[in-house]
């Protein structure tokens, strides 16, 4: 009950930084697994992407998936793809890119096999090259996305969370797209929606973080390395991730849910691990990512340096003052005004030098 | 107090009423073709096709698919540099619609052997010869090559009205091919609107024979007129001038079409310049993509998707109740607020004629990731709400001082998420439009929401008992964990 209680009230004083090697180890396994996947097995395009004709039907007269590679055989087609769905309900048969003619012919035999009107049917017939496209466009906006949200994060936050930013989208990104050439689910345009929705849950949940972390920034760095802000700021925004990956998977997860228990469908289901696959990536990767490498990479910056050495030595002082017999020493800056953990002191009259800030409003 | 009280209820009212109101003047949200069935057809013009052509296009298509008929509200869209895409809802049989698009016609010039009114031809039943129909006395399948009866909607120039006449016509003497130009213009001496046509070396030459045939005929002969034919359907029959001498002809490749003086004019010359210039269709068109989906299959995703939508509000509130108590109150009205808005949103931008709105089922995925966002939105004030009672503050200045730190972070979050569905919607193709259009404006709901329901009733919230004191109230969800 005490670590739920530290949770929801932000007490927790988990060092999310000094473990950041701990963090960066499981990332890089993850994503050399994922590449060497996408090295190997690749990915498994579907038809949107390939080019081809999809052909669903209503299967009231029951006819056998034998039956209906008879047929299609007999077009010349013997590399289709054909699959009863929805629980015996309907057929659906896949192929290469095909002709007016044979494309006409095809739906023929589906339906009189299958015994329906032409009407309940449905159909998808893409061409080889619609798929790059789709695919080409989608990248064009990701480009400019992700050039826009560096400059945005830059100007509203700090450019160096802009760059962190784009690395922890980059890392969730990878990591799902490993996921699904593991699976090898088939990559569809609702498989690139699902990606989208991931870039932008990554990059909104970095930003919360970041901006909790620019908060306190202006609060605590006076008497606190920016390590040490980056750890609080992880440590009072947990619950909030936490709270919100919940509150963000249970509709998609209810979409799963419905949409599997009513139609059967499949589509739904690889939409659905994309996006489970992404966001638990993302809510990971804005804490245990993004956080400890924008305070290491800062770290490194003379003045965030200068800081810490400057408090270091100050904290010395004052542990050796406290460990000195002389407890009657006046104390030097207190470290807080108020009695209260949250509110760190901002009017600290202590002589620790300040820090960069950037004046920001 | 009043002045949020009062706010407060105009944006409930707002909220509930418009739905309300909407819905009893029967304007739901506009299905896309994915939640209602129809056919969709995505055509690919080659790259570096001329905007202008491909606005022609456009029109060419849009009148045909209007010709066919029986389609509610076809949608015909250029989207991105050189695709057009074509809705068409409720259509279960592609074959025609997709010949109706897809194909770039013919164009002829044909002499006027003989016309007859009324809709059917002069031979029918045992008369009639090969390759016209019995029953109407009208050619089945036009042959450039052949004699042919066609039916021609005559407008009167007197009256306005349409006289149907059946025209009995040579075999074609001039193709679209042979016309260079074609000009819709307007003569301010005889307040006439006509088309000024140009034709090429040997179109003038076979233009002067066909027009000089024509004039050895007297006026009102229906053999003076000359049809223009476009795939079988007789689009004029312009009689030849008075002065132009039988055997002659028009020469020097120039002629003028006059149109009429009425209003429709205008734009019958215009229609016509454009069908004499670029036969039918000025681009040819790949066909990228045919997507049908049938009636049945597009309810059952419109029903998964409402359902599922239901389903997460709903377990996202019984979360947000259980965390936050009688904050939580606040979201789960504030979940409906977003929901009531976000329909009418939708239902009144979709019975815009100029938005034409659709909700898709990309769209449905993009407003249930909102609800997520959202949910967010709430999580992340009521945080900071239960922060500041922690650090000591009262409950009044708890909501208050929270509300500016959230809002802050709030405005910084969405501004990405409506940044990134402002690019894919001005980027991509296809799908991904769709998701990013209701992405985008459940964004900006969602700030809107912010400002003027959450802060004002969390506020008032504050004041009444449920603000301080007792397990459910604020101070409460915020104590949380301590007592226990």
């Amino acid at each position: 009950m005490s670590v739920w209680r530290e949770l929801s009230r932000g007490e927790t004083t988990i060092d999310f930084v000094g473990r950041r090697r701990q963090w960066f180890m499981i990332s890089a396994f993850l994503i050399a697994v994922s590449l060497l996947s996408l090295g190997v097995r690749q990915l498994n395009f579907g038809l949107e992407f390939e080019g081809g004709v999809a052909v669903q039907s209503p299967n009231p007269a029951g006819a056998e998936i034998e039956d209906y590679r008879d047929a299609v055989s007999e077009l010349g087609l013997d590399d289709a793809r054909i699959q009863i769905v929805d629980d015996g309900a309907a057929v659906l048969v896949q192929t290469g890119p095909l002709s007016a003619e044979l494309e006409e012919e095809l739906i023929e035999a589906i339906t009189d096999l299958a015994g329906v009107d032409r009407a309940a049917t449905s159909l998808d017939a893409v061409g080889p090259t619609f798929g790059s496209l789709v695919a080409r466009q989608a990248l064009i906006a990701l480009g400019a996305f992700l050039a826009f949200a560096v400059l945005f994060i830059a100007w509203r936050l700090q450019w160096k969370m802009g760059l962190v930013g784009i690395v922890a989208l980059v890392h969730d990104m990878v990591i799902t797209i490993g996921v699904y050439s593991l699976v090898q689910f088939p990559v569809t345009p609702a498989t690139v929606v699902a990606l989208l929705t991931i870039l932008g849950y990554s990059l909104y949940d970095t930003v919360v973080v970041f901006d909790r972390v620019e908060e306190y920034t202006e609060e605590m760095s006076e008497d606190h390395t920016y390590t040490e802000i980056v750890n609080r700021s992880m440590n009072k925004v947990l619950i909030r991730s936490l709270l919100t990956s919940l509150t963000s998977l249970v509709p998609v997860g209810s979409l799963l849910f419905v949409g599997s228990i009513l139609l059967g469908a499949a589509s739904l289901q690889d939409f659905a691990l994309a996006l489970f696959v992404g966001m638990a990536a993302g809510t990971y990767s804005s804490i245990m990512i993004a956080g400890p490498l924008l305070a290491a990479w800062r770290e490194r910056e003379p003045e965030w340096a200068e800081h810490r050495e400057e408090l270091t030595r100050i904290r010395d002082l004052r542990g050796a003052r406290a460990a000195s017999p002389a407890a009657s020493a006046p104390p030097v800056a207190p470290k807080r005004v108020q009695t209260t953990e949250e509110r760190p002191s901002t009017g600290a009259a202590g002589p620790p030098p300040r820090p960069p800030k950037k004046g920001r409003r | 107090m009043r002045r949020r009280l009062i706010g407060l209820i105009v944006v409930l009212a707002l909220a509930w009423g418009g739905l309300g109101a909407l819905t009893a003047a029967g304007i739901t949200p506009r299905l896309g073709l994915d939640l209602q069935g129809g056919t969709a057809v995505v055509l690919t013009a080659p790259p570096d096709t001329d905007q202008e052509l491909l606005e022609v296009a456009v029109e060419v298509m849009r009148n045909r698919i209007e010709d066919i008929g029986g389609v509610q509200e076809p949608e015909i869209a250029i989207s991105g540099s050189n695709t057009v895409v074509v809705q068409l809802p409720g259509v279960e049989d592609e074959r025609r619609a997709l010949d109706a698009i897809g194909q770039t016609g013919q164009l002829s010039f044909r002499p006027v052997l003989g016309e007859t009114s009324g809709e059917a031809g002069p031979l029918t039943g045992d008369d009639a010869p090969a390759g016209v129909d019995p029953v109407t006395g009208l050619t089945i399948d036009d042959d450039l090559t052949t004699e042919s009866y066609l039916l021609y909607e005559r407008t009167s120039p007197l009256t306005g009205a349409v006289v149907p006449t059946v025209l009995h016509l040579g075999p074609a003497q001039l193709r679209g091919g042979d016309v260079a130009s074609a000009v819709p213009g307007f003569n301010t001496l005889n307040g006439q609107w006509s088309v000024s046509l140009g034709l090429t070396g040997d179109g003038a030459d076979i233009f002067a024979d066909l027009t000089g045939e024509a004039a050895r005929y007297g006026l009102g002969d229906p053999r003076r007129q000359i049809a223009i034919v476009l795939d079988g359907e007789v689009l004029a029959a312009p009689e030849v001038n008075v002065d132009v001498a039988p055997g002659t002809g028009i020469t020097g490749g120039q002629a003028s079409i006059t149109m009429g003086t009425s209003p429709e004019s205008e734009q019958e010359a215009k229609d016509l310049g454009v069908v004499l210039r670029y036969g039918s269709l000025p681009v040819s068109f790949e066909r990228s993509s045919v997507s049908k989906v049938s009636a049945s299959l597009g309810t059952d995703s419109l029903r998964v998707g409402l359902y599922a939508g239901a389903a997460g509000l709903l377990l996202v509130s019984v979360l947000l109740l259980v965390f936050y108590r009688s904050l939580g109150l606040v979201a789960l009205v504030g979940l409906t607020v977003f929901g009531s808005f976000l329909i009418a949103i939708f239902s009144a931008l979709g019975a815009l004629e100029s938005f034409g709105l659709t909700l898709t089922l990309a769209g449905v995925t993009g407003i249930i990731v909102a609800v997520g966002i959202t949910a967010d939105s709430y999580i992340v004030y009521f945080e900071r709400v239960k922060d500041e009672i922690r650090a000591g503050a009262d409950v009044e200045t708890a909501v208050t001082d929270g509300f500016k730190g959230a809002f802050r972070t709030i405005l910084t979050a969405d501004t990405v998420s409506l940044l990134g569905a402002s690019l894919l919607y001005l980027l991509a193709v296809g799908a991904v439009r769709g998701f990013a259009l209701a992405l985008g404006i459940a964004t900006l709901l969602d700030l809107f929401i912010a400002r003027t329901y959450t802060r004002r009733a969390v506020w008032l919230l504050g004041r009444t008992r449920l603000g301080d004191g007792g397990m459910f109230s604020i101070t409460g969800a915020a104590q949380a964990g301590s007592s226990t």
